[in-house]
């Protein structure tokens, strides 16, 4: 199988903190693989290695079928990528940084002439080209960094949390823009805390906790990893330690997760148990602001496998 | 989507680097500040003499140097934060994420550097060569104004070197600038102090071994090269410092004056009126070389510590 990206035994520690550990890694080509964890799992710091910005402490890393190394940069010719939040130099106009970018990816003149007002176009600062960098707002900051980011047509995008800071329809470009790129046969590895957005766009996943792979392939089959059981979300005013010791008498439920004031209940029965849920939290003084029923998906695997891992199972 | 990858050649990777830091040093307000301070140094250095009544001096331009202030500042405007400022911004990801080596960055930020001194030198020193025809006539020599212009990046690019060391080190801008500006008011008490108090040759002459001013001594220079004007007498090639901040006018002095020497005195600080005691003589050839080893040796030794630091730094921000 051909794969882009593959890490064996990936391994990063700053001092005593391991950030990766011995995470294994493998993202097939022509894919768009969302990479997810929660806030400091190594989800960064795996992509810095992967792009060259820090050197492993022990295990390998092939990227485009090349060892990465800081100062291999070769190996960085085929990759585009879009960090968090990316800041570029205010003292450059917007075509001109692209144009700065191309000349070091060693694109001629008329690549130049002929890929940046495509890629301005594409991502919506048309008429804006001209202006500082510095007087970027956020949202336009994040475009000029996918158009950066494709500007060499890489085999292989790396985006991590390409919608941070975008309106919502500025996200919903991010998100056909991806799809639209990955139609011509460039892989996404694409990193985000949106797992809806993952949801919508991936079609393979890796979720990592504590810098180690918890889960790692299709969407479906990591989406189906947990029990099939539905799950019922409620979201209350106030989730009290009652409320949950109420549920849990409940015989059909079999786990519980907290996430702030939402109750995420598991249940054996396929019937709506959503009356007899209710009836339990009114009782033991819960007030209900909404409640559903949904069979499990990205965010129940995520929730139940993070969970899992910080051993906090069920309460 | 047709593909444009090509293995892009070193020197035009190396180029997009000199490029992106040539217009980052150029558009920055402090460069613009520093060109302002140069000008009107240069301009004081041209009218001093003319409001002493010395109306012709044919030596003006061959001897004239932008001076330490001015190196100091082009240093501090070309170093200061082009590896610093990269991480303090968090420009440096998407730099180094580009098929370019941390080693083709330092060298490329470095040859922008001295592609803005060196024009902004050029500028200058024409300035005060058409400055120095028009207020003091004539000039003699002036075939080695480049000459002094190319010592003077030398000298700068000590500073430079400095101060890039302390920027790669801490990767902040703030402290590399405090970091070079203690370094240079160090020297200067510290050349100044010795130069006072010191009557020992071996110690006074070590401190031409440090950047900056140097000892300063007098030159024995041939007769024929004074110039009355106006019964006064100038010759400005007697007190000269011989640091690494006199490289560029040492140079010229030694070309032009091959065979004289400089005398290094000391005067009893506390019984001024007692004559000066010579410590020494040395050919103004070899304070010329000295200047210039000690120059690269420091420069050097500097870049070499900034350029290892960028190079074994981590990108954590």
């Amino acid at each position: 199988m051909d794969y882009v990206i593959e890490t064996t035994n990936l391994t990063k520690c700053f001092g005593a903190l391991t950030a990766v550990n011995k995470l294994n890694l493998k993202v097939q080509k022509n894919t768009i693989h969302g990479f997810l964890g929660p806030n400091g799992a190594g989800k960064t710091t795996t992509i810095k290695i992967l792009v060259g910005l820090l050197r492993p402490s022990e295990g390998s890393v092939k990227v485009l079928g090349q060892e990465v190394q800081v100062d291999n940069a070769d190996s960085r010719l085929g990759i585009g990528f879009m960090p968090e939040l990316p800041k570029f130099p205010k003292h450059l106009k917007g075509a001109e940084l692209l144009d700065i970018y191309g000349r070091m990816f060693g694109m001629t003149k008329e690549q130049r002439a002929q890929q940046i007002p495509r890629l301005i176009d594409l991502v919506g600062l048309k008429g804006r080209e001209n202006d500082l960098v510095g007087k970027y707002s956020k949202g336009m900051q994040q475009r000029i960094g996918i158009a950066q980011a494709l500007l060499n047509n890489p085999e292989l995008v790396i985006l991590d949390e390409p919608s941070i800071g975008l309106d919502p329809v500025g996200m919903v470009e991010v998100r056909e823009l991806v799809k639209t790129i990955s139609k011509e046969g460039i892989t996404v590895f694409l990193s985000s805390h949106l797992l809806f957005e993952v949801e919508q766009i991936c079609d393979h996943v890796t979720i990592i906790n504590k810098g180690s792979v918890l889960a790692s392939d299709t969407l479906q089959n990591v989406s189906g990893m947990i029990s099939e059981s539905p799950m019922i979300h409620i979201e209350l005013v106030d989730l009290t330690n009652e409320i949950i010791a109420a549920v849990k008498k409940l015989p059909f439920v079999t786990g519980t997760w907290k996430t702030g004031a939402t109750l995420i209940i598991q249940v054996n029965t396929r019937e709506d148990a959503r009356s007899k849920v209710s009836k339990e939290v009114t009782g033991a003084g819960g007030v209900i602001i909404g409640m559903s029923q949904k069979t499990s998906n990205l965010e129940d695997a995520f929730i139940q496998l993070v969970t899992k891992d910080q051993g906090g199972k069920a309460q | 989507m047709t593909s444009i990858r090509v293995h892009p050649s070193w020197f035009t990777r190396f180029w997009a680097i000199v490029r992106y830091q040539m217009l980052w040093n150029i558009r920055k307000k402090m460069f613009i500040a520093a060109l302002i301070i140069a000008f009107a140094l240069a301009t004081v250095n041209l009218a001093v003499p003319a409001f002493l009544k010395i109306g012709q001096n044919p030596y003006f331009a061959v001897t004239f140097s932008a001076g330490n202030l001015t190196f100091f500042l082009f240093a501090i405007v070309t170093s200061m934060n082009s590896i610093s400022g990269e991480y303090e911004s968090g420009t440096i990801v998407p730099l180094l994420t580009k098929p370019v080596s941390r080693t083709m960055v330092f060298v490329g930020k470095l040859f922008a550097g001295f592609i803005v001194i060196l024009v902004s030198y050029i500028v200058i020193f024409s300035y005060s060569t058409i400055g120095g025809i028009i207020v003091y006539g004539p000039q003699n020599n002036l075939y080695l104004v480049p000459l002094t212009l190319l010592g003077d990046i030398v000298s700068t690019f000590i500073w430079a070197a400095i101060v890039l060391a302390a920027a790669s080190i801490s990767k902040n801008s703030l402290l590399s600038l405090i970091t070079a500006l203690g370094v240079l008011i160090a020297l200067l008490i510290g050349v100044s102090v010795v130069g006072q108090l010191s009557d020992n040759p071996g110690i006074v002459n070590g401190v031409n071994y440090l950047p900056g001013t140097g000892a300063t001594g007098t030159m024995n220079v041939t007769l024929g090269h004074s110039v009355t004007v106006a019964n006064v007498t100038i010759n400005p090639a007697t007190s000269i410092s011989t640091g690494t901040d006199s490289i560029g006018a040492n140079i010229v002095k030694a070309i032009l004056f091959p065979n004289a020497s400089v005398l290094f005195y000391h005067t009893n600080a506390f019984s001024p009126t007692l004559a000066p005691n010579l410590l020494y003589t040395e050919p103004i050839s070899l304070i010329a070389l000295r200047a210039i080893g000690v120059a690269f040796l420091y420069i050097a030794v500097f870049l070499l510590i900034a350029w290892f630091a960028f190079k074994k730094s981590q990108i954590l921000e």
